[in-house]
């Protein structure tokens, strides 16, 4: 049996408005179990990105519980919730989120900078996973001198680099032409299949919701639907 | 890895990067070279004032005080035994000081007498000219004191001065040199004469005022009579004045840095703003805001260490100019009577005065850069992978 890495319990978050507060995720209960490819659907506004931000410890929860690989997400400090972003959690942005001053292989390599991995060993990591996406003859190339489709496929070597349980993606491919998004959605699923990586994307994007393997429906930042699907 | 980062950082800024290394480089070169004028200064002065008037320090007759000239016919006594081998050696040089006045064209001036041997070899005052005279007593004056009295060489004038019993007395004195000295107190209104000639015209034989030695290191004579000062002692007045001009100096530094450190403040703050998406990246990618406010505040720190490097290159060839040409005084410095002000002033520019100037300058420059990093601290990640401001 698939062993639980995400759970949120009856979880809340709210923020503060000119009016008072505002609930952006209403009594949210999910779980998610190792290697899946959900994604998290639903108008903007509806609290996608929220819930993606709680469950990497960008942010805590107003109400309610989220443990992630074990570990509570509000009782984290500021130190361990960034070890667990470090570690275990990868992230894919719409904007990509490049760093512009740094070259593509420098921006791969950020993450296991942060890991202090050893120098060869960091290599060789950083050269795979440019290659799982294609893009080792852009190593030395800029984020400026890349298409949005290669921008986005660096983001993902970035995120998968350090092999993390966790790969939380807002809005991947929402940037994208369609044969960009497919060749991004491709490059995930492949991931998701010879790594085991957990996959959860926000979208409302059709060609995504065509890949995968779970649909979860937030409404007005409740839980609407939850079906796995194939 | 934050160095690594920071330098990645402050390498692809690329001009903003140059600009801010520029201006700091500047300011640094601008501190160096005015600390080394300085310093140039200073030991020049001190040079000076040790080869024209005070060799390495004198003993002074007790009651003698240089602001009293009424006091002066008795602020002498004779030379102590202990002190008339040096003399005999040319290790010392003894003076006698006597008030007088100078009738030049009819003008009365008051004037310093002071007798020195004419075979003296302790100071560099030109005193063989004052061996040989036909029937005139034979007198040394400075540049500013012929140009203030209108003498010149060959000019016979007569002079008065007063014996040690309070008696006046006069006879003619010739210029027979004008020296050029940049010490300003051997020159304005002095005149010098033989010592042995001045001790017979004062009845004060075997006397001096000041007994000036060439080397202070060995000599351990102590007297009632005499007090020893040494060089520090004597310079004390310039060192004070040293004080006040550094203290004017501090001034301009701080003008000049505070001006530098707008530019790596604005940097700064630009850079928290402009790059706020790029910190929530950080922080997603797993970076604390402590290591985020590290990254830039090393990189601001990174100017500084870089502007070192830049004031170095960019600074040697006006070091060295100034340190070896030097920097020529308007003539009209030579009125104002200060040590050092009236020659070329070689700049020194000692290891301690370059390192402490990069060190102040780096520390100032990390906690300008880190200030405005302190809003990091207050920045939600969330906010800013949205490129909003908390």
């Amino acid at each position: 049996m698939p062993k639980i890495q995400i759970e949120t319990k009856k979880m809340t978050k709210y923020y503060p408005t000119g009016e008072g507060l505002f609930a952006a995720l209403k009594d949210v209960t999910l779980n998610f179990t190792e290697g899946e490819f959900a994604g998290i659907v639903g108008p903007s506004g509806s609290g996608k990105t929220t819930l993606l931000n709680v469950i990497g410890s960008l942010d805590t929860q107003s109400e309610g519980e989220v443990i992630v690989l074990g570990k509570e997400v509000s009782k984290l400090n500021a130190k361990e919730s960034a070890a667990l972003r470090s570690e275990h959690i990868g992230f894919i942005f719409q904007t990509y989120n490049l760093l512009p001053v740094y070259t593509v292989y420098e921006n791969v390599e950020f993450p296991l900078l942060l890991l202090k991995m050893p120098d060869a060993e960091r290599q060789k990591a950083v050269m795979d996973a440019l290659d799982w996406v294609g893009l080792t003859d852009k190593a030395k190339s800029r984020p400026t001198q890349l298409s949005g489709g290669q921008s986005q496929r660096v983001a993902i070597a970035r995120a998968m680099v350090k092999k993390p349980q966790i790969v939380l993606a807002d809005e991947p491919t929402a940037n994208l032409d369609t044969e960009n998004s497919m060749n991004v959605l491709e490059t995930m699923e492949k991931l998701n299949k010879e790594l085991g990586t957990t996959y959860i994307f926000s979208t409302h994007d059709a060609k995504v919701i065509a890949f995968i393997r779970r649909k979860i429906t937030l409404v007005d930042g409740r839980v609407d639907s939850d079906v796995i699907i194939g | 890895m934050v160095f690594k980062l920071a330098w990645k950082n402050i390498h692809g800024a690329g001009l903003r990067s140059i600009i801010n290394v520029f201006i700091i480089a500047l300011v640094m070169i601008g501190i160096i070279w005015m600390q080394g004028m300085y310093a140039g200064w200073m030991r020049m002065a001190e040079r000076q004032s040790r080869e024209w008037q005070n060799g390495d320090g004198r003993y002074t007759f007790r009651s003698y005080d240089k602001y009293d000239p009424f006091s002066w016919d008795k602020s002498n006594g004779k030379i102590p035994s202990e002190l008339q081998s040096l003399v005999k050696n040319n290790e010392a040089v003894p003076i006698l000081i006597s008030q007088g006045s100078i009738y030049p064209d009819g003008r009365m001036i008051s004037i310093t007498v002071k007798g020195i041997p004419y075979n003296q070899k302790v100071l560099k005052l030109p005193t063989s000219e004052l061996k040989d005279s036909k029937y005139n007593i034979p007198a040394l004056i400075g540049m500013n004191m012929a140009k203030s009295s209108h003498l010149k060489l060959g000019d016979v004038l007569t002079m008065r001065w007063r014996d040690i019993h309070g008696a006046f007395n006069a006879a003619d004195i010739e210029i027979v040199k004008i020296m050029d000295t940049p010490e300003m107190e051997v020159d304005n209104g002095q005149v010098w004469i033989d010592l042995a000639r001045l001790q017979t015209m004062k009845d004060a034989e075997g006397k001096a005022t000041l007994i000036v030695l060439k080397n202070s290191k060995d000599i351990s004579f102590t007297s009632a009579d005499w007090r020893f000062q040494s060089i520090d002692d004597l310079l004390i007045d310039l060192h004070n004045i040293m004080k006040v001009e550094r203290a004017q100096a501090l001034i301009m530094y701080a003008i000049l840095l505070f001006l530098a450190m707008i530019a790596i403040f604005d940097t700064q703050v630009l850079a928290v703003f402009k790059r706020r998406k790029e910190i929530g990246t950080f922080a997603a990618l797993g970076m604390t805001k402590r290591e985020i406010i590290r990254m830039f505040t090393v990189e601001g720190m990174m100017y500084a260490m870089l502007a070192s490097v830049a004031s170095g290159i960019l600074g040697l060839p006006l070091f060295i100019y100034y340190g070896t040409k030097g920097w020529k005084m308007p003539s009209s410095y030579e009125s104002y009577g200060i040590a050092g002000l009236s020659d070329t002033i070689i700049f020194y520019y000692s290891p301690q005065m370059i390192l402490s100037t990069i060190i102040i300058v780096i520390l100032i420059t990390t906690v300008v850069s880190w200030i405005p990093t302190l809003r990091i601290a207050r920045l939600k990640p969330t906010d800013a992978l949205r490129g909003r401001l908390s």
